[in-house]
């Protein structure tokens, strides 16, 4: 049954990130660890392969969900590339003024250039509702490396593939002339175009990390033990485990028809508060029909799942779920790419 | 398509508005969209149906040579100067000359494996003077060459493209065969950037046209 759904686009074996959205405290140490890692030479400069982004918001780029791109019902759905401004970021600040010509009492750090109208994460901690019941949450997003990737049947050259080895969606920059059908196609919008080199880029899933039994940065830099990752056929990982045994774990809009690997387990949120300041358990203060936009129909599955587990830890009982959501091995996390980077001599 | 033999320095010819080319005589081809449902990508066939294809449907070509290189003048109507991709809604503006490697080739489908084609190819964005040399053996296939000798000049006036290419009648590497009282198919191709057109979409000259060098 698992191998039938990931043998899919010449994939034998599928690999797999779950984020905790509960976990995840919107530090972007994920989002820089990859920046630093994979995004710093010219033509790359307002890509950010992995982002967080303030939910509800707009996201990066701003309105994507709005694009199109991906299937519905299986049948393909025209989609539309993001202007540069509608990704915004990549800006350029007086840095040499300030800090090194000598006007650092003087000037006050500010961009250079047209003004910005929006960035990766434009409007963090906007959130919406009403003090006392405001709510916001974090949601990390990268390439999901998708079982049906929408990108890899829309390239004309056959520049992307799914790697047999472990269902990273990547292409062959050698075969890409730029035409960024790819990015109309992804619905997540989560393809940069590269206006130096005139190739499409995207996520890599850190392969050349993977190869060495290393996760991915991302997942590694996580302060907040917010991600799991591993190999989805492997019904011992906490990947599998979360996705198809607790079936916790949820895909980003599933309506999308890609079959992401990228999984979230949805946020609880704090309990809603009375006029009076009493706890108020009667509803949840994120709207279960908000969550159900991003997350599908299963949100509240997943919640239930998530809240009899507590209740069951809180009296004291012992629960395999909330033991992996703890995360009490950090490594654990990722076996088995859990060997140290700092170990490897990289070329 | 006659390209006549000239007695005047490549530099001199490639620059598009050298007076020298008003003396050439100009054919004027028709040019017609390429079609979405050929196109190798489910993706590209479903946005595409039904969308007109081949913004430009006129292209004024001129050929000479003087001996050493072999030059052809391009010029078509386009109110819309595209250098680059803008803000990433738009593609830069581009031109292509094709040719049979072996003789013989199917043009729609730009050449098969047992017959390639050849096409030299400009592209607004393209660094100054440089020209791509392409080798395709079907849709979907092309590939630039390592060694490449082709070259392009090109300028953008009063909402016209003017572009000439050069190339040297001898090349070491892939290329198509050509050399003075010889001939030759030929066929070109035009991408209007600001109607998306990339890759296989794109306006064609529809057929090979017999070129005899002088």
């Amino acid at each position: 049954m698992a191998r039938e759904t990931t043998r899919k686009n010449g994939a034998e074996h599928q690999v797999a990130m779950v984020f905790d959205l509960n976990k995840c405290i919107g530090c972007q140490t994920c989002s820089v660890a990859c920046k630093v890692l994979w995004t710093r030479e010219e033509g790359t400069d307002y890509h950010w392969w992995c982002t967080v982004n303030t939910q509800p918001g707009r996201g990066h780029p701003r309105d994507y969900e709005a694009m199109g791109g991906g299937y519905r019902d299986g049948v393909v759905q025209p989609g539309r590339r993001p202007t540069r401004q509608e990704w915004g970021g990549g800006w350029d600040f007086n840095y040499d003024e300030v800090l090194y010509g000598g006007k650092g009492q003087s000037v006050f750090l500010h961009h250079v250039g047209e003004e910005p109208h929006w960035g990766p994460n434009w409007d963090e901690d906007q959130g919406a509702g009403e003090y006392p019941n405001a709510y916001y949450f974090y949601l990390p997003r990268l390439c999901n490396h998708c079982t049906k990737p929408a990108c890899l049947e829309a390239c004309p050259r056959g520049a992307m593939y799914k790697r047999e080895q472990d269902g990273i969606v990547l292409r062959d920059e050698s075969r890409c002339r730029g035409y960024q059908f790819c990015l109309e196609a992804c619905p997540y919008k989560k393809v940069y175009f590269n206006f130096l080199r005139n190739v499409s880029q995207q996520c890599i899933g850190c392969f050349p990390r993977l190869e060495q039994s290393v996760a991915p940065a991302c997942v590694r830099q996580c302060p907040g033990r917010a991600i799991w990752f591993g190999m989805m056929d492997d019904e011992e990982s906490p990947v599998s485990k979360l996705v198809r045994k607790w079936q916790v774990a949820l895909p980003l809009h599933p309506e999308y028809g890609t079959e992401p690997n990228i999984f979230y387990i949805p946020p609880i949120g704090p309990a809603r508060l009375n006029d009076d300041g009493s706890f108020n358990e009667t509803t949840p203060r994120i709207p279960i029909e908000y969550l159900e936009t991003l997350f599908g129909p299963k949100v509240g599955t997943s919640l239930d799942t998530l809240q009899a587990a507590m209740a069951k830890t809180r009296e004291g009982g012992k629960s395999e779920l909330m033991d992996t959501l703890i995360a009490y091995h950090w490594k654990d996390m990722f076996k088995p790419f859990d060997r140290d980077p700092a170990e490897i001599q990289w070329k | 398509m006659k390209a006549a033999k000239l007695q005047l320095a490549t530099r001199t010819l490639l620059n598009p508005g050298a007076q020298q080319w008003a003396k050439v005589p100009a054919e004027s081809i028709s040019l017609g969209g390429t079609l979405a449902q050929q196109q190798p990508s489910r993706y590209v066939r479903t946005a595409w149906a039904g969308k007109p294809l081949g913004a430009v449907r006129t292209l004024k070509v001129q050929a000479a040579h003087n001996g050493k290189d072999i030059l052809f003048r391009l010029e078509w109507e386009d109110e819309t100067e595209n250098k680059d991709h803008g803000d990433g809604s738009a593609f830069p503006d581009a031109a292509g000359v094709l040719f049979p490697l072996n003789g013989e080739a199917p043009l729609e489908s730009m050449g098969s494996p047992k017959a390639p084609v050849n096409a030299w190819y400009w592209r607004a964005n393209l660094p100054e003077s440089e020209a791509q040399n392409l080798i395709a053996t079907g849709l979907g296939t092309v590939q630039e060459t390592a060694k490449n000798a082709a070259q392009a000049r090109a300028r953008w006036l009063d909402g016209r493209w003017e572009v000439v290419f050069a190339r040297p009648f001898s090349v070491d590497g892939d290329g198509v065969k050509l050399s003075p009282r010889a001939s030759s198919k030929v066929a070109f191709a035009v991408w209007e950037g600001s109607s998306q057109e990339r890759g296989g979409l794109k306006s064609f000259s529809k057929r090979w046209r017999e070129l005899e060098i002088a």
